[in-house]
């Protein structure tokens, strides 16, 4: 075999490089910024999300990129889509599983810390590879609104506004500009278009996911527009 | 054996509970702890065996605390009832049951609520409830006195009635009382009567 450029550390088995980094993850990041761009905002009282489906095609259906979790959790993915499917079905599986044990929604901050240690562990072992998907998850709970985004690290954050896939930093960018603690629904459907915009140039529809009251719901923008004008 | 209470109040909860453990005919102890808080605003009353009611409340005590250290905040009065009764179900399945009734009370963002689980592992929510030998005098009691919307003083005295009654009347309840009042402010543990007074 031909050795690569960085030796063999690149190849096969997830193993350190001398200088400390595992680059089996690092390529499994740069996979995600492949994939279509996600971007979430997090307002006083609700949470949404907005990506756009694959470029329509007269033959084919189209493509979700919102998916439900449970009645309070949505998440989207970019990156490899068999991955994110993988993730997703594991966040509905251990929803259903917490509704089992309590009878009660499950929190959005355990659906995520239960998603972050099943990524984290395709790290640890050879022969496996590391998941080539990031996520963001958005959802209501007890304890309020939340926005999380996870990546093939295992990383967990929560934050107020963020994007991940293609071109990501150009989205950040713009929320860092513009966002505001005291953003309305309609305010942040805007920036968060906006930002999503400036990182992907694309005509494709658009799903918005929003968190408001108790529940999670994913709409078209024409439908999630008329929901921010009267919110229930 | 046993008499416990828990009753729902507007500003929070209180369960109470004799102090008497019986072995066979006799008086195992005189001052019987059937009491347990779960975290600073849940506890938990015990009848049936001493041992199995003491098994599940370590169990979900530390399986309380690891939930909330993740989640990052503490479980609510049903889940902690939830959880009891998931064992106490699987425990019956298996022909192995835990025998231990218990009055799961507290509050959480949604209030003050009490549960009631049983060795079969249903659970119940309740406005007030209780369980042990003395519970049938001691229901005699609440169901005079109790009424929606009471305070946890109103509802300590009423607590505190019922185990007495049964006191008086049940020989596997005696040796004093104990009461647990739970509010927003904290918990505050009363004993009435018994052999440390």
């Amino acid at each position: 075999m031909m050795p690569s450029r960085d030796g063999d550390y690149g190849r096969g088995y997830l193993m350190y490089t001398p200088d400390g980094r595992l680059l089996q993850v690092e390529y499994a990041s740069e996979a995600v910024k492949y994939g279509s761009p996600v971007v979430a905002i997090r307002g006083k009282d609700f949470a949404v999300m907005v990506a756009r489906t694959k470029e329509p095609d007269p033959l084919l259906d189209s493509v979700e990129k919102i998916h439900m979790i449970d009645e309070n959790i949505g998440a989207a993915g970019a990156g490899f889509t068999g991955d994110i499917h993988l993730l997703i079905d594991q966040a509905r599986v251990e929803t259903q599983r917490h509704r089992l044990v309590f009878e009660e929604p499950m929190d959005v901050k355990s659906v995520v810390n239960h998603l972050g240690k099943f990524m984290y562990e395709f790290t640890r072992y050879g022969g496996v590879r590391p998941l080539g998907a990031a996520l963001i998850v958005v959802g209501s709970d007890i304890v309020g609104k939340h926005l999380y985004t996870l990546d093939p690290r295992g990383l967990i954050l929560s934050g107020k506004a963020m994007a991940i896939g293609r071109n990501s930093e150009d989205a950040t960018e713009v929320l860092r500009a513009d966002y505001k603690p005291d953003l309305t629904i309609k305010d942040a459907i805007d920036l968060a278009m906006k930002a999503l915009s400036k990182a992907e140039e694309s005509s494709s529809p658009v799903e918005v996911g929003i968190a408001y009251g108790t529940t999670f719901r994913k709409m078209g923008l024409e439908e999630a527009n008329k929901f921010a004008d009267a919110p229930q | 054996m046993t008499t416990i209470v828990a009753l729902k109040c507007v500003d929070g909860v209180v369960l109470a509970s004799d102090r008497r453990a019986t072995k066979g005919g006799m008086i195992g102890s005189k001052d019987a702890k059937k009491i347990y808080p779960i975290d600073e605003k849940k506890a938990v009353a015990i009848a049936g065996q001493l041992s199995d009611a003491n098994y599940l409340i370590n169990l979900i005590k530390a399986e309380a605390k690891l939930i909330s250290f993740d989640r990052g905040f503490p479980l609510t009065v049903k889940e902690v009832a939830k959880m009891l009764s998931n064992l106490q179900y699987s425990g019956m399945r298996s022909y192995a049951p835990y025998i231990a009734e218990m009055l799961v009370a507290g509050i959480d963002e949604t209030g003050s609520q009490v549960f009631e689980a049983d060795v079969s592992g249903a659970v119940t929510e309740e406005d007030y409830a209780s369980s042990g030998s003395g519970s049938p005098m001691a229901y005699g009691v609440l169901e005079a006195t109790y009424h929606v919307g009471i305070s946890t003083k109103e509802g300590a005295e009423i607590a505190a009635k019922a185990v007495k009654s049964a006191m008086e009347r049940d020989p596997g309840s005696g040796n004093g009382i104990q009461v647990l009042t739970i509010t927003k402010d904290g918990s505050v543990l009363t004993d009435i009567g018994g052999v440390q007074q």
